[in-house]
Formats: structure tokens, sequence, C-alpha cells
């Protein structure tokens, strides 16, 4: 990940050496559309939100203005540029290393004062800037007008109007950066130093003085008497007793469609139609005719149900197939002792399209049981994300949030490590303090499922009792608070306060869902693929060259003494310490695979330690990356263990829970 | 509008809120303690305990009068749901939170509207809906601002 911002920092100095000039800082508070204004005038991807903390790294492209490539930067919104607040550092150390760059401040119509305080702390800087008004239309409907002449007067910079998820206003936009200039003396005249603590509030103040003085004579709001529907709904979010009935909703939405549709319908389809019975038998098939060796394949039936879901056991069906299909299971001819050369390509054969082989084995959980579950939950996370919905989920759980040394913005990351953890461990930047971050990351490691586990387990569940999977769903929470609770009291940090701003409730739009929940998947999948091709082939070798059983007795003691699985299970675990969800697929596997070895308590014990496993390989990078080496190890070292402990429990409780 | 728990004494005359033991008759009182006058510490008027039963059939039928409204300054908490106020000043002991407020707008001077109080406060200043903690919500006092003038601005 270092590697990456090194080569981000050499792309953006050739360009610095061709258009360092005209380059172009977009500034502005949080959630105002500056990623959105970026799409626009680069052409280039950056995922689009409307939570405030979208955006957590620079971003950066290029434009065209009057035929000259000019390098355009997107930065995380900011709602002041005193250095001494962390979230400001990344935006002011950017403007300080591009001495020369214009800055675009980007703002909301709607809250022009905020707007203007900015304003007046980037005029202070005495560099060119302008100001784009976004939001136009929102600002319309709220009742509010803003004269642009006089407001452009007023500042001594040009103001340009935008829409920008319409497209307005942009080309108006590339033509001023031009006249981009230092604003009047009366909005950029530094406000009197104070010293002590206190300086930046008093200085706050003085600013605000100045900005009433400017919005005085260019704004006037005249708000229509009746809420639109859009508000109501954002307000019953919040509200305790609508705001509840509204998030079972959306949870139950959520299951539905990931649960049950995509883990059920989708996977169905994809795992049983087009792998078992075309994609599997192709490969069989063409691998045989390349690589050949006296064999014959057994063949098996492959039984299809298309159903529309309702509820976890009831649905609609609408079609059942049965057919014979070519397995991954072979003979040899009898009678026959294979030459190295045939021995080589049955290596060859078996690593492709054996027991343990890349296609049979990687491809087909990768694509056919990850994909539909992942697709899923990134579209409904997506819409989620669009509607404004999820910071007044904060607002719901910030109290609960509290108990545990964090406040209720952690609950983005956390929703957001349902979708990926790794993802998720990024996010965590949004939160204000160390110990914050810390102690979400942790938790998000421990006990938060990412989408593609999730899916497996929700398969698990069915073989488990309805109490059972309560049991589970319980620990888990249980299991966060505790942890939580008690780091948040081991850990020396401080909590921040809870000050938060709720974006408008938004209709999302269709074309932004599609593009970021591509842009995820193609994300995910550069990341999984690889790593469960590289665990398959870890298992593959392990299997070939015998360990796999030695190192089977060797855990024995913890699989089967402790835990009480079966010692087989052990190469779950093996592989769960690459990917938790690769190695809960092994689980499902021993539990509802052709002759399942688990009973329904086993089950049970072997989803728990699963959950509670590090999420992948890819996380504990990005915990290091985050938050220190050390960190990461401390938060390995306390994981692993951690789950064999709670496994070990569960298993020990079994004769009082009776499931 | 906390009702005063009834240890606490109102008195009828000036309104001043006391503990019984903060009362001190004169020493050498010959009604020593049969005596069942209190004295009000601020104004020295001398009226009798309410007894405990008409205390509660007053509370039953007769409405504490909120005399919060009369006081110029309160704090957000003590504000109504939908009531607006102008912010009088900000009570925070550190700077950084004072400062994390002004950024949205929130100084002296400026207006805003209470819209929910559970679970966590919200309250909108221009066009931005913020949400703050109860904690710090009680360290932000304002002016109330009469429905009438509200409906106005």
């Amino acid at each position: 990940m270092k590697g990456n911002q090194d080569t981000a920092t050499l792309n953006v100095g050739r360009a610095a050496t061709t258009a360092q000039e005209a380059a172009i800082v977009l500034v502005g508070n949080p959630n105002v559309g500056k990623s959105v204004l970026f799409s626009k005038l680069t052409g280039k991807f950056v995922i689009i939100s409307n939570y405030p903390g979208t955006t957590v790294e620079i971003a950066r492209g290029e434009t065209r203005l009057d035929g000259e490539a000019v390098a355009v930067i997107d930065t995380p919104g900011v709602n002041e540029l005193s250095s001494r607040t962390g979230d400001a550092q990344v935006t002011c150390d950017v403007l300080r290393d591009h001495p020369s760059a214009k800055i675009v401040q980007v703002a909301d119509a709607k809250n022009l004062r905020r707007a203007l305080l900015l304003t007046l702390q980037l005029a202070e800087l005495g560099r060119p800037q302008m100001l784009v008004l976004n939001m136009m239309d929102e600002l319309d409907r709220c009742g509010g007008r803003i004269d642009i002449r006089k407001l452009s007067e007023l500042l001594g910079v040009p103001v340009v109007p935008t829409v920008a998820t319409a497209g307005t206003g942009i080309h108006l936009l590339q033509k001023n950066v031009a006249v981009a200039c230092n604003a009047s003396d009366f909005v950029a005249r530094a406000v009197a130093p104070s010293s002590g603590a206190a300086a930046d509030y008093d200085r706050n103040v003085e600013r605000l003085r100045r900005v009433n003085e400017v919005m005085g004579q260019c704004y006037t709001l005249d708000r229509p008497r009746h809420p639109t529907f859009a508000q109501k709904i954002g307000w019953w979010a919040t509200d305790p007793l609508r705001g509840t009935l509204l998030l079972a909703l959306a949870l139950y939405f959520m299951f539905w469609f990931v649960g049950l549709v995509g883990a059920g319908t989708f996977v169905n389809f994809f795992e049983e139609v087009v792998f078992h019975r075309h994609v599997s038998p192709w490969a069989i098939h063409a691998v045989d005719a390349v690589l050949p060796f006296p064999h014959q394949h057994a063949m098996e039936p492959s039984e299809y149900k298309l159903e529309i879901p309702l509820t976890p056991t009831r649905g609609i069906a609408l079609m059942t197939s049965t057919r014979e299909v070519l397995s991954s299971k072979y003979n040899l001819a009898p009678g026959v002792t294979l030459s190295w050369w045939q021995e080589a390509l049955r290596f060859l054969h078996d690593f492709l399209v054996g027991e343990y082989g890349a296609i049979t084995m990687a491809f087909s959980y990768g694509f056919a049981i990850v994909l539909p579950i992942v697709a899923t939950f990134f579209l409904v996370f997506s819409l989620l994300e669009d509607s404004g919905y999820l910071p007044r989920l904060a607002v719901m759980v910030n109290r609960l949030f509290r108990g545990m040394g964090l406040n209720g913005k952690a609950v983005l990351p956390m929703v957001l490590g349902l979708g990926c953890d790794t993802m998720a461990t990024m996010t965590t930047r949004i939160l204000e303090t160390r110990k914050e971050r810390v102690i979400t990351t942790l938790l998000l490691a421990l006990a938060v499922p990412c989408s593609a586990q999730l899916g497996v387990l929700m398969a698990m569940m069915a073989r488990i009792s309805y109490p059972a999977a309560a049991f589970w769903v319980l620990l888990m929470v249980g299991v966060a608070f505790a942890v939580g609770w008690l780091a948040a009291r081991v850990h020396r940090g401080q909590t921040s306060d809870f000050i938060m701003e709720l974006p408008p409730m938004r209709l999302p739009q269709f074309g932004n869902i599609a593009v970021k929940t591509l842009a995820r998947l193609e994300w995910y999948l550069t990341e999984v693929i690889p790593l469960f091709i590289l665990g398959t082939a870890i298992l593959f070798f392990l299997d070939r060259l015998d360990l796999l059983s030695k190192i089977t007795r060797v855990c024995e003691p913890l699989v089967k003494g402790w835990l009480g699985l079966p010692p087989e299970t052990a190469n779950a675990f093996l592989i769960g310490f690459l990917r938790r969800d690769y190695g809960a697929v092994c689980l499902l596997d021993a539990a509802t695979g052709s002759n399942p070895t688990l009973s329904a308590h086993q089950v049970l014990v072997a989803m728990v330690t699963i959950t509670l496993f590090m999420p992948c390989i890819a996380t504990m990078f990005m915990i290091a990356r985050e938050l220190g080496k050390r960190t990461a190890l401390w938060v390995t070292l306390f994981i692993f263990p951690f789950a064999f402990l709670v496994g070990g429990i569960v298993h020990r409780l079994e004769h009082i829970l009776g499931f | 509008m906390k009702k005063p728990p009834h240890h606490y004494h109102l008195c009828p005359l000036c309104g001043f809120e006391f503990e019984r033991t903060e009362t001190h008759c004169a020493d050498g009182c010959p009604m020593g303690r049969f005596c069942n006058l209190i004295r009000c510490p601020n104004c020295q008027y001398e009226f009798p305990a309410e007894p405990r039963l008409l205390g509660w059939v007053r509370r039953l039928f007769c409405r504490e009068p909120s005399r919060a409204t009369q006081r110029e300054m309160v704090g957000l908490h003590e504000l109504e749901v939908g009531e607006q106020g102008e912010l009088v000043c900000l009570s925070c002991e550190q700077h950084s939170r004072r400062n994390a407020l002004a950024v949205y707008g929130l100084v002296p001077g400026s207006r805003l509207l209470l819209q929910q109080k559970r679970p966590t406060f919200v309250i909108r200043v221009g066009e931005t809906e913020l949400a703050i903690e109860t904690g710090i919500a009680r360290e932000i006092f304002v002016k109330r601002i009469p429905r009438e003038e509200a409906a106005f601005q």
C-alpha cells in the first residue's frame, strides 16, 4: 500500500512539471459534492456518497482547460483550516505542498454561512481562489435565493453556481478557473491574532460576524410552509420509536435481499447451474483433453430448485430439475501403473480440477458463492449510503456505543464492515481519536462478519435450530460489547464528542449506485480471487506432501479436545488464517456437503470460532498501515486465541444450552 | 422544569428556593422542636410547612407553574421540541469543543431550532441539521424566541 502512495506521488510529480502553474485544489465543507465535481471535471471514478467523510484520501486527476491539461486534486472535507484538529491535516498538507495551485472552494449553497466561514479562512492564505455554489437545485427547493453577482463583488472572487450531479455549470466553472484571484480586502483581512487556547474560537466568532454582514446583503430565505416527504423520513429515522421501526424494516429488507435472494437464489443458480453443470464439466473435459492419463471421472447428481424466497424456510418454488453431471472425483483405469510422465500430468490435472483444484474449488467458490452475495450486499449498501440514512443511524446508536468508548459515528465503519472489513478499516479515519480508531478496528476484525462470510454463515445456519441461530447472533453482539467495553477501559485515550451533521435525505441516483457497486466489486474480486487461488494452492500442496494429515494430527488436541470438532476440520481453520470466509466455506462443506460430518452443536461451535477469526490477511495489512505494525500484531495475537477460547466455552456449554 | 424534591422549600413571598437545613431561627425560641414554621433565609418571611398530604393533592391537581419560561437564559435541554432559541453562550470548558460547534455556525447570536431530544439532541442551524449529545446540549445556553416572533423569521 505504501508503494501505491509512492507511485501516486510520482505520477503527480510528472503532472506537476507540465501543469505546475495550473493545478486546481478542490476544498470545501464535508458532503458538499467535491467528489462529484471532481469526477465530472476529470472523468475519473471516485466513491461518492451522501454522508460526511466519504473521501478519506486525496484523489488526483486531470482536466482540460482551454486545451491544456491541468491537475485536479480532490481533498477530504473540512470545516475549518486550523491544523490543530486532525481532520484538517490532510487538506492543509495538500495546500502547503502545492503553493501555486488555485483553490476552488466547493460550497453547499443551502449552507452558505458555513461555506463563507471557510472562504474567509482560505482568503487569509492570500492565494487565487474561487467559489463554486453547488446544489443550487436544493437551495431553490428550500426557498433560498443568493444574489451571485453581489456575492462575487463582496468577496472579490468569481462565484459559479452549479448542480454537479446533473452536470450544470461545469463549463462555466472551467471557464472561470482562469480568472480566479485573491479575495477582496474585506474578507481577506486577517482576523486579529489572539493567543491562548480560545484563539481558534474567538477568531471564528469574528469571522462569522463578517460572514453575517456578507449574508445580509446577498442571501434571502423564504422557507416553504410544509416539510417535504424526504425531510419527514429524515425526522422519522432519528425518532426513538419510528426510527427503530424504520431500522427493523431496513434490516429485514437487507436480510431478505442479501441473505435470501443473494445467498440463496443467486448462489444456488451460479453454483448449481453455471458451475456444477457447465463450467466444471467443461473444464474437466478441457483439462482431460490437454493432459491425458488413463482415468474415468465419476458422475454425480445435481439438483436445482428455483424459488422466490419469502422466509428462510418458505418460498415460492418456480421449477426444479435434476441431472447427472461430471464430478471432479475420478478412478484410475484398473490395473494400470502410471509412468512418471503420466504422474506429472495427473499432478497438473489435480491442481486444476481435482478435489483442491483451482477451477473446481477456488473459482467456483470465488465466483459462484462470493460474487452474488457481495454484489447484492454492495447494491443495498450503496442505496443506504446515498439515501443519507447512515448518519441518522449513528444518532440512534450513540448512547449504546458510548459504553464501548466510542461515539455514534463509529457505526459508519461498522456497517461498512458488513460489506468488507478491509475497506471499513480504512474508513475508521473519519473517527477523531486514536482510541476510537483502535477499538473500532478491533471490533471490526473480531466480530463484524464481512458479506462473503455472512453469506456462508447464513447457509450454515440452515443446519442449526432457531434458538441456536439466535444464540449465535446474541453471542456475537455480546462479545462485541464486552470486548469493546474492556478495550475502552484498558486503552488510555480519549473519546471525542458526538457532534455530527445530518445530510438531507435524498433519492439515490441509479447511475451512481450502479457505478459504485461495480467499482467495489472490481476492488473486491481483484483482492479475493488471487487469495482464493493461493489458499487452494496451499491446501493442494499440503495435501500432496501429506502434510495435511500431519497438521491435522498436531492440531487434534485443539480442534478435537478443546472445540470438540472432527480433526479433519483443522484444515478449515488453517485456511481461515488466510481468509476466514474461506475457512467458513470449508466448514460449510463439512456441515452440509455430500457426507456431513458435523452435528448441529458442532456446527454452532465451528460458526462461533470462525466468525471471531481475523477477516483476512488483507485486513491485517490494512490495520498495520492504518494503526502501525505493533497494533496490528497485538490485534492478531488477541483475536486468534480469543476465537478458540470462546468456541471452546460454547462447546463446554452444550449440556446447559441443549443445542 | 424538575419539581423540587419535598425537602426543598419555596418561599411564597419572594420565590427563593432553599433547603430546610438552611433556615435559621432565633436562638432560644420557646417553640423548640414543636415549631412548624419555616423561615426563608432570603427575606426572613416565616410560613408553615405544607402538610405532605396537601402537597400530594396539590401536585395531583395543579400544574407546577413553569418558572423557567420567565428566565432569560435556559440550557438547550430545557427547550421544548419545536421551539427556537437564540444562542447566548457556550459554557464548554474545552475550547476545542466550543470551536467544534462554532464551525457549524453556532456562535452567540445565531438562531437554532430544537428538532428532537431523544435519543440524541438534533438541532437545526440555518439549513444544517446537527446531532449533538445531551452532555453538550446542556452546555449550550439559549434565549427562547417566542413562537409568534419565530414564525416571521
